[in-house]
């Protein structure tokens, strides 16, 4: 009930916001006669009327975890977040181990193995990637090409 | 007669031993990119444009190595779909509706032999099809203009109503959200940037690849650690490995129905085949009579998405050959390898360069059956995904989707776009938001607001153009019924359904 | 929704590809687009050829950039690699459009030095096969009468070059009521002779490459090439210039490199743009994708790259595309 109400109001919060972005888009002088703002008007409109519903007829209270688990989805969020950031400057390995050995501890606490399969999974998909796939990785990045 | 002299001379052209070896690799390297969430059929295929190029092949081979990593990537993008719940790729998305629910139910072997079976009847005869038809089946083409297409598009939009069969209004958002993620870019109808605010990243739209790993695969990874895996399919005890004769035998209308339905979406530039797939699905719901369990594990809703959208990738081929007119991803990255060839897809082709059409033709059908022969044998191995544990499984989902993504565009900003992705995904799965119309308002909103634009410019915004020919008021009926009457839509739908049941 | 990944992947793959192959400090040629397009064309064309012909001593690495229609590749060369030597860039009608429009999130053309073109798809205007419209004159006069009356459709979104083409024709008759012409941008060139067969368009705006085989195949006519003469292997195709339209407008196929290179540098890279231009290779190529002799080198291409973009730029303003 509450979530649904709460994510309800949270929506038409955006669809508003969607439509007055809506309304700063230009217009160019072309003959056009349905125009670059009516399709965005409409799909605010439509998930503005749908907020509404959501917001007087709410579903069920969906059973949210525990604050300690939000905590570790964080966790992983933060992760996922530091490895999309590193890749870049580090290269795929070094981040890749990280990342997966942290997100395999957040499933399962167990350090060794943890650490194990960062490094496993990293050094595999990076020959996969690049050796039968043929993709471009870098794997170690600019801060260590000197 | 002359097709068997045709067909004999492509078969000629592509059957030899150095081509048949690139066909298994081409068809085992397409399964694996097509399982690979963030890698789809377009990119497998343009993966291996350089390699065919270092290779020193000649048109045929390249032909054939692509073509049987085109289908082959088709076939694969159903593994991930049934075995985590992640398309593979966007064809894919409707394999995860039923496929997952019987994988969790411990069935993953039996919906990957009959998806197998079901990708391998859609191809077969889509090839047929393509074989006997082709330039007639071009003109068809010429026949959908803008008020042809914003029917057809709203007939995928009115016929979301029965995908989510809990919340009609969240439905209805998820639709509005992927809509309103598509207006995001260049306007084509003005040329001028929309929502963009200044970012260039967002000049081309948001990608729907990036959109499907986020709320798919990386939401997939958070629901896991929430729930412990409860509700997932990752280790849950296998049936044992048997073909599903009596599924296979039930679905044999719903396979050969949703080949027509996807074949004909292929054949269309604009619509391609996930809208194949997904109208596949559809209709497949409304006609059956326990139409109601589709989504909770229903065989014939693995069946019917895997015939659609495979029809639907050679219906495709049709408007690329005889036209010049890609009408997927996938079959633009063929288009640009024909051209780099120098062979120009268009009307005379076939009459032109009968070697090359015959010799694809005969490649497609090659690789049709060794995917067969491969598939259903590797099933064992890949349930076996089911097994590895999760602490391993899902940190590397998460690297091969960020991997893949990032090694295709180089580009933080995606990941960081994927990531967001993935929360609402985790959010919206706990709302109960579906995400499948989201992915299917990104792929086909652009479309569908151009073809109206573009129908309102030609008439001058005389509304009543949208229903001048026959084909549009048709769709518009389909519509209409889709939206207010499924019943309706079952009646008319049901009649080859019947012998069966 | 177009998946930048079907371009992005190609980038990936390519650059992967070369860097297993072993070439190492080769210069790099950037296309800005997946593979297939023009741009990748100019890339792997040029650059095989000027190998071939000694220009550069290692083989020209290609790297697919794709995205903001250009956009990226251009910001990442200015920002990026401001005075690298090595790394050419193939470019476009389109990339002079888009500047024009400042479509590249600010940037100028004069962020970077242009080296020339060296070759160029004519652009035409064709009709179905029944058209009533004979030529060219007739098209645009019906037009002129009533705009509403004729709906041309391109492969570029609106603004684009191939809109731009058949208003700059239109410019050139008097008529200047150009707002009210009525044009839809389709996914391709391919795709707009499809809706013009079909009867849902009275005309195509694009390039001859794109019109070879329907041109061949009688489904579609050709009412004015947009060249100086009449192009070689065409020569019963009209030119607007012969039919009282004094407009050439061509998708040119050229290369740029960074403004910070070193006048040493960007002498090497035109004259061996030079070079490649009057090859046989070079000239076997054209016939092959269907492209017409356009060669302007050096500053000679500045100067005449500033006319168009200004002219474009005029155009944009008049449309709204640019403010």
């Amino acid at each position: 009930m509450k979530t649904d109400r709460i994510f309800g109001l949270c929506v038409i919060g955006v669809a508003l916001a969607y439509i007055a972005s809506a309304a700063q888009i230009q217009v160019g002088f072309l003959s056009d006669p349905v125009g670059s703002r009516t399709f965005p008007y409409l799909v605010g409109g439509v998930a503005l009327a749908c907020a509404l519903v959501i917001v007087l007829r709410p579903d069920e209270e969906p059973g949210w975890p525990p604050l300690a688990t939000f905590g570790r989805i964080a966790i992983a969020l933060v992760v996922l977040y530091g490895f999309a950031v590193a890749l870049r400057p580090l290269g795929f390995l070094i981040p890749a181990a990280v990342a997966s050995a942290a997100i395999s501890y957040l499933i399962s606490p167990r350090p060794v193995a943890a650490v194990l399969c960062g490094i496993g999974i990293s050094s595999l998909l990076f020959a996969i990637f690049k050796f039968a796939l043929g993709l471009s990785l870098a794997p170690f990045g600019r801060l260590f090409a000197g | 007669m002359d097709l068997w002299a045709n067909l004999a001379q492509g078969f000629a052209v592509a059957l030899t031993f150095s081509t048949l070896m690139l066909a298994v690799g081409g068809c085992f390297i397409g399964t694996v990119i097509g399982s690979l969430p963030g890698l789809g059929p377009s990119n497998g295929v343009a993966i291996l444009i350089p390699l065919a190029f270092s290779l020193g092949l000649d048109a045929t081979e390249a032909l054939v190595l692509m073509t049987s990593v085109y289908y082959g990537a088709m076939y694969g993008g159903r593994i991930s779909s049934i075995l985590l719940n992640i398309p593979g790729d966007e064809p894919a998305l409707m394999t995860t509706l039923d496929g997952y629910p019987m994988a969790r139910k411990g069935r993953a072997g039996d919906a990957l032999v009959l998806s197998g079976v079901a990708s391998f009847v859609g191809a077969l005869l889509a090839t047929i099809g393509l074989m006997l038809l082709a330039p007639i089946l071009a003109r068809i083409a010429f026949l959908f203009g803008p008020a042809e297409y914003f029917a057809l598009y709203l007939l995928a939009f009115c016929t979301l109503g029965g995908l989510a069969s809990k919340n009609q209004a969240k439905a209805a958002l998820a639709a509005a959200i992927g809509l309103g993620l598509a207006m995001i870019g260049l306007d084509n109808q003005t040329g001028i940037p929309r929502l963009t605010f200044g970012e260039i990243h967002l000049m081309d739209g948001i990608d729907f690849l990036v959109a499907i790993v986020g709320l798919f695969a990386v939401a997939e990874i958070f629901i896991y650690m929430e729930s412990h895996g409860r509700n997932s399919a990752i280790g849950v005890k296998l049936e044992r490995i048997t073909v599903p004769v009596r599924d296979i035998a039930n679905s044999t209308f719903t396979m050969l129905r949703s080949t027509a339905i996807g074949f004909v979406a292929g054949l269309l530039p604009g619509a391609g085949a996930s809208l194949g797939s997904f109208l596949a699905y559809m209709a497949e719901k409304s006609v059956a009579r326990d139409g109601a369990t589709f989504g909770t594990g229903n065989p014939r809703g693995v069946a019917a998405p895997e015939a659609g959208n495979n029809a639907a990738a050679g219906g495709a081929l049709v408007p690329m050959l005889t036209l010049g007119v890609p009408g997927s991803g996938t079959t633009a990255v063929l288009l640009a390898l024909l051209l780099t060839l120098n062979i120009t897809p268009g009307p005379l082709l076939f009459s032109e360069r009968p070697e090359v059409v015959w010799g694809l033709i005969a490649a497609l059908l090659i690789a049709n059956f060794v995917l067969l022969v491969m598939n259903v044998p590797m099933v064992k191995l890949f349930v076996r995904i089911l097994s590895v544990p999760p602490w391993i499984l899902l940190p590397g989902i998460a690297m091969v989707s960020f991997g893949g993504i990032y090694s295709l565009s180089g580009s933080a900003f995606d990941l960081i776009l994927m990531i967001i992705f993935g929360i609402f995904g985790y959010l919206f799965r706990k709302i109960g938001v579906p995400t499948v119309p989201i992915i299917l308002g990104i792929l086909l909103g652009n479309n569908m607001e151009d073809s109206l634009r573009r129908a309102m410019v030609i008439s001058d915004g005389d509304w009543t153009y949208l229903f001048s020919s026959g084909i549009s008021i048709g769709l518009w009926v389909a519509a209409i019924a889709g939206f207010v009457a499924p019943l309706f839509l079952r009646n008319l739908l049901t009649r080859p359904g019947r012998i069966h049941g | 929704m177009k998946s930048g990944f079907e371009k992005g992947i190609a980038a990936g793959v390519l650059a992967g590809a070369m860097s297993l192959s072993g070439v190492a400090l080769a210069a790099e040629c950037i296309a800005p687009a997946n593979p297939g397009g023009g741009w990748d064309f100019t890339c792997r064309t040029i650059g095989k050829i000027m190998y071939d012909i000694g220009v550069v001593d290692k083989p020209i690495q290609v790297t697919n950039m794709a995205g903001g229609g250009g956009g990226l590749a251009f910001s990442h060369v200015v920002n990026d690699r401001n005075e690298d030597g090595d790394v050419i860039v193939a470019a476009s009608s389109a990339t002079a459009t888009r500047l024009a429009q400042n479509a590249y999130a600010g940037h100028t053309a004069d962020q970077v030095r242009f080296l020339g073109a060296i070759g160029a798809d004519p652009g035409i205007i064709a009709v179905a096969a029944d058209s009533p419209h004979a030529s060219l004159v007739e098209l645009l006069d019906a037009v002129k009468a009533d705009p509403s009356s004729v709906t041309f459709a391109g492969g570029s979104a609106a603004g684009g070059f191939d809109h731009l083409k058949v208003l700059m024709a239109l410019g050139r008759t008097g008529f200047t009521d150009i707002t009210r012409v009525k044009y839809i941008g389709v996914d391709g060139g391919a795709d707009a002779i499809t809706q013009t067969i079909g009867g849902h368009t009275q005309a195509m705006t694009g390039d001859m490459s794109e019109v070879v085989g329907f041109l061949k195949s009688g489904d579609i006519r050709v009412v004015a090439v947009f060249t100086d003469e009449r192009v070689p292997g065409f020569e019963d195709i009209p030119t607007a210039k012969e039919q009282g339209i004094d407009i050439v407008s061509v998708n040119w196929r050229g290369l740029y490199v960074p403004k910070g290179v070193s006048d040493a540098d960007y002498r090497k890279w035109s004259d061996g743009l030079a070079r490649v231009a009057t090859s046989p290779e070079w000239a076997e190529a054209m016939v092959a994708n269907g492209l017409a002799p356009f060669t302007l080198v050096g500053d000679e291409f500045q100067g005449w790259l500033d006319g168009v973009i200004g002219e474009i730029e005029m155009l944009s303003r008049d449309i709204g595309v640019i403010q």
